[in-house]
């Protein structure tokens, strides 16, 4: 399988490349969605899968990456300084509050993380003056992609609005990649199997957790600056609790322990999502049982599920050397 | 070895191929332009709350609108083409809610879009329905936003409103309790959210216009989702107020009555005015209560629309079909959604086209008549005007429901906000 | 202003037992099996609808309707252990959190593919309405019987956790599973045995509730987080803990309905950061 993996990526590359010249406008739509997720879950499992602990309240830093971006647009257009901005600002927030959260572990971290995320959404829907409440902030620009003296680009086609969403995700995507494979990573995977060891060996483990929170705020905050030039809305929904269980969902469901996990669970999820509701008002159900099926089956996550068993299988049909 | 890494190859790009067939990337082909086949059917999309605990409004829309459509069907459709529908959960949530309008407009090809229920997700589809350039009329979100600001302010020609807008329940009781010179002190227990501020607001705006004597002595603010208000009530029935204004709506209005009864509210006031107390699930909800005139004649209430006002033959065909098909009287979202299905229909014969900017100049400043009366769309915001009254909350020996009776009718061109629009203040 | 404070607190007292009769379910489940069951809200929801059933459309008496929904509930509780739950106990966190969730997604839309969307309530039992005047205004016998309802089912846990043999092996097991079972516990039917009795304490917080709430699709969620944060602040297994959290939840929060407002919403996580942070474990966890 390793030898087809850099081939594998450059055709899904391509693909997503295609993606405005193959499909509609709602896929186009669909797709930027799922590269939100993508990075949002990504940010996630570095916490979960690389590092051992359960986030449940990243929709926290997300709404915090969200809101500032629509702020900071909403003076300055310039879609840029809002995605840095919103970035920066989901790092800062996860920095601080991790701060507090990581001298805790597991279950307790886990609580933690949720009643942070829902104190987010409580300030996002009562700080009307700030966050404009339960209405949100309206009227965000799809501002225009501007290096100040080098380029400008205009946003509004969609198409424009999906490419710049595809190269900032794979830059991050690619940026995380390296890091979980560097030294970091692999001091982070040691803490997440051996605390004790680790920190034998003279390992800050509490520096380490920290690191690991700040950089998932900072992705969580990156993907939520990507929605408000999308919807030109923000509002507090998108710091609540069920939308801290979306990464741990499509993570689930591509699987912890690889990279790539996330990614593809936010695929299907999504697909598997919008199909579900076109055809029925009865969706929950659907969706519950989908879960617990991949609770219960998938247990490694479809993508570990797919090169440990269907792959050999596809592959045993070669003829012996 | 060569062989093998070949057949390898070939079988990854077949997988890849097929995966992005599979994936359906062919379905979604259609593009959004409006020239259609003539013979086709007209696409509406509706969206409304289907799931969660206000599940029953999202129904009451789905049935409206279908009885609208299948009783034109039956007559041969619209223009000689049949109405198609499709409608969709949007949760409560604006970001649903703007996904299901994309997926209706560009995927599965609505001509014409209606419903809503929350406030947040029709300010959200706002600019969107400008991107995607499709009609669509608001059936219950009641946000004064809407209109004064999406369409009168910003032009977006697309939306339109069909039911009254949210100060109906701040102007409206103002305008009818001013006439009871014993009650003096009220209080609010209110929507912690921009309906609830709004109508409580404009409540106040009102009455210290119409009764400078009056106090406000009160407000306990209840977010969605409680589901105790003892200590709300108790808050509030500590200051000894005369009466009692607030907007908890479907079943949280309910169960606010339920326990207001179980504090003795009903002895110790003189007029609890329940703002969306005239819906069908609120009263029936209630049903025993009024039926043991537990609330001594102090419960008032209006809604978006009641089935037993207008009386007229329309409003008693409406209700007589929709209890024969779906066995329970319609809702105020019921009625809002058959209604926009005519609307739809009259636009489409006025305008003889499903372009929008003709639908658009065939609603404005149509008068129509509904089984809520005769609705006027007012081209200055696009926002339907027709009366509905408030009155109190009564048992009746002509249906098995409690119903509003006494009712105090009020025009709505008498009090409907006009421009220019000046805010209303969204804080507490 | 000391009257307005009392009375005001004595409605909250109400409202902690309500929210102890929630607590208790969960943090047990957690105490002895380790789980932490996010569809624990869902059996509060289905105790509702099962009660309002029995009470309302088979006009069983009121009492008997509570018990019958409890057994109804109980049945269900059963099923769920033995099928679902039995299969993540050795599984990691945000498995066990995930598959709940899922359940809570299947049981909203069953009970409104069963029961239909519509929020609906049952009469209210006739020894429950009126009310009896505290401090010169009316306080609900409805309210009375809650907090009755919540120290008995207080008392109760505390004689079985003492007293009988169930609660010795329960909490044998609470603090060493690996020695209780290898002394002979049977640690299967004891999970099962604990996890009916949480869902059941779940259901009748739910039934009881029924004469003053609404049933409708989703009541349960609503109740979970408050749950889950009050067993976070009394100490996650403890049941103490969880009758203390509660009071504190249910009574700060009324006090902040009448002089905070605008805060109302904050409080609860508030509190549980602040606890989180002094004493990691809870306020008596160890």
């Amino acid at each position: 399988m390793t030898k087809l993996k850099p081939l594998l990526l450059i055709a899904l590359i391509l693909l997503l490349l295609l993606i405005p010249a193959l499909g509609g406008k709602y896929i186009l739509y669909m797709a930027i969605h799922i590269l939100i997720l993508s990075v949002f879950a990504l940010g996630f499992n570095l916490l979960l899968g690389y590092t051992g602990l359960l986030s449940f309240g990243q929709a926290g830093f997300f709404a915090v990456g969200a809101y500032a971006s629509a702020k900071i647009l909403l003076v300055i257009p310039s879609l840029l300084l809002g995605v840095i901005g919103g970035a920066i600002a989901g790092g800062i927030a996860a920095l601080i509050l991790g701060y507090l959260c990581v001298r805790h572990t597991r279950i307790y971290f886990s609580m933690l993380t949720l009643s942070f995320g829902m104190m987010i959404y409580s300030l996002a829907w009562k700080w009307r003056d700030v966050t404009g409440g339960d209405d949100g902030l309206v009227g965000i620009p799809r501002a225009p992609f501007d290096i100040p003296w080098i380029l400008s680009v205009n946003m509004t086609p969609m198409e424009n609005y999906y490419y710049f969403v595809l190269v900032i995700s794979l830059l991050s995507i690619f940026f995380l990649y390296r890091l979980v494979n560097s030294p970091f990573g692999l001091t982070l995977k040691g803490i997440r199997d051996s605390e004790n060891r680790v920190a034998y060996a003279g390992i800050s483990i509490r520096t380490y957790r920290l690191l690991s929170f700040t950089i998932a705020g900072l992705y969580a905050g990156l993907a939520g600056s990507f929605l408000p030039p999308l919807e030109s809305t923000v509002t507090p929904p998108i710091a609540h609790w069920t939308h801290s269980a979306e990464p741990v969902m499509v993570t689930l469901l591509g699987g912890i322990h690889t990279f790539s996990g996330p990614i593809v669970g936010s695929i299907l999820f999504y697909i598997i999502k919008d199909i579900i509701v076109r055809y029925t008002q009865y969706w929950l159900i659907l969706f519950g049982s989908i879960v617990i099926l991949l609770v219960l089956v998938f247990r490694g996550g479809v993508v570990i599920f797919f090169t440990e068993r269907i792959w050999p299988m596809l592959s045993r049909r070669s003829p012996p050397p | 070895m060569v062989k093998n890494i070949s057949r390898r190859k070939f079988l990854k790009n077949a997988l890849i191929g097929g995966a992005a067939i599979g994936s359906g990337l062919g379905s979604y082909q259609i593009t959004y332009g409006q020239a259609k086949k003539a013979a086709g059917p007209i696409k509406i999309g509706g969206q409304g709350a289907v799931s969660g605990a206000h599940a029953d409004y999202g129904w009451q829309m789905i049935a409206g609108s279908t009885l609208a459509i299948d009783e034109i069907n039956a007559k041969g459709g619209v223009s000689g083409r049949k109405l198609e529908m499709k409608f969709m959960d949007e949760e409560l949530k604006p970001a649903t809610a703007v996904k299901n309008a994309r997926y209706l407009v560009t995927d599965w090809g609505a001509d014409v879009l209606f419903g809503v229920d929350s406030s947040g997700s029709a300010m959200a589809l706002g600019p969107v329905l400008a991107e995607l350039n499709r009609v669509h009329i608001f059936c219950h979100a009641a946000t004064h936003r809407l209109t004064e600001e999406l369409v009168a302010q910003r032009r977006i020609p697309q939306i339109f409103r069909i039911s009254v807008p949210t100060y109906q329940d701040g102007i409206l009781p103002a305008l009818i309790m001013k006439d009871f010179p014993e009650i003096k002190r009220w209080a609010g227990i209110h929507e912690d959210y921009e309906y609830g501020y709004v109508a409580w607001n404009t409540f106040k705006e009102t009455m210290k216009k119409v009764r400078p004597d009056v106090e406000f002595v009160s407000i306990a603010w209840a977010p969605f989702w409680t589901m105790d208000f003892s200590s709300h009530i108790a808050a509030v029935m500590a200051e000894k107020p005369d009466a009692i204004h607030t907007t908890k709506w479907a079943g949280e209005g309910v169960m606010l009555l339920r326990q207001a009864l179980t504090m003795g509210v009903f002895d110790n006031i003189k007029a609890w005015w329940q703002c969306m107390g005239g819906s069908v699930d609120v009263l029936q909800g209630i049903a025993r209560e009024v039926e043991a005139d537990k609330f001594k004649g102090k419960l008032w209430a209006s809604a978006r629309y009641i089935h037993n006002y207008p009386v007229t033959p329309e409003n008693r065909a409406f209700v007589e079909k929709f209890i024969k098909r779906w066995g329970k009287y319609p809702n105020y979202s019921a009625e809002t959604s058959y209604s926009s299905i005519y609307v739809i229909k009259a636009a489409i014969e006025k305008a003889k086209s499903l372009e929008t900017a003709k639908l658009v100049t065939a609603i404005e400043g149509m008068e129509i008549m509904t089984p809520a009366g005769k609705r006027y769309f007012r081209p200055e915001d696009h926002q339907a005007v027709y009366t509905v009254p408030g009155g109190r909350v009564i048992k009746s020996p002509d249906y098995p429901l409690p119903i509003l009776g006494d009712l105090r009718v009020i025009p709505a061109k008498d009090y409907y906000r006009h421009p220019p629009f000046t805010p209303i203040s969204a804080t507490k | 202003m000391l009257e307005k404070l009392v009375f005001q607190g004595l409605i909250g007292l109400s409202f902690s037992m309500y929210l102890w009769l929630l607590a208790a379910g969960l943090t047990l489940v957690f105490g002895v099996l380790g789980v932490l069951n996010f569809a624990h809200g869902s059996f509060f929801m289905l105790g509702a609808y099962a009660a309002f059933t029995f009470y309302e459309k088979l006009g069983i008496n009121f009492f008997l309707s509570i018990l019958l929904s409890l057994v109804s509930v109980g049945i269900i509780g059963v099923i769920f252990e033995r099928l679902f739950l039995r299969k993540i106990y050795n599984l990691d966190l945000p498995y066990q959190l995930i598959l709940t969730f899922g359940f809570i997604l299947i049981f909203d839309d069953l009970v409104k593919m069963i029961w239909g969307g519509v929020a609906m309530i049952p009469p209210m039992p006739s020894f429950l309405e009126g009310n009896l005047s505290i401090l010169g205004r009316p306080y609900p016998f409805y309210n009375l019987f809650i907090i009755i309802a919540g120290l008995a089912v207080a008392f109760l846990l505390w004689i079985t956790l003492e007293k009988t043999w169930w609660g010795r092996m329960i909490r044998a097991s609470a603090s060493d599973r690996e020695m209780a079972g290898a002394i002979g516990v049977n640690i299967p039917f004891l999970f099962t045995t604990v996890f009916v009795f949480s869902a059941m304490l779940a259901a009748l917080g739910g039934a009881l509730g029924t004469p003053v709430r609404v049933v409708a699709p989703g009541i349960g969620t609503a109740m979970i987080i408050q749950a889950f944060v009050i067993t976070v602040i009394g100490g996650l297994g403890n049941l103490k803990g969880a009758f203390v959290g509660a009071l504190i939840v249910g009574i700060l929060t009324s006090f902040g309905i009448l002089l905070f407002p605008v805060f109302e919403l904050f409080i609860i996580f508030v509190v549980m950061t602040i606890v989180l942070l002094i004493k990691p474990e809870g306020l008596f966890g160890k």
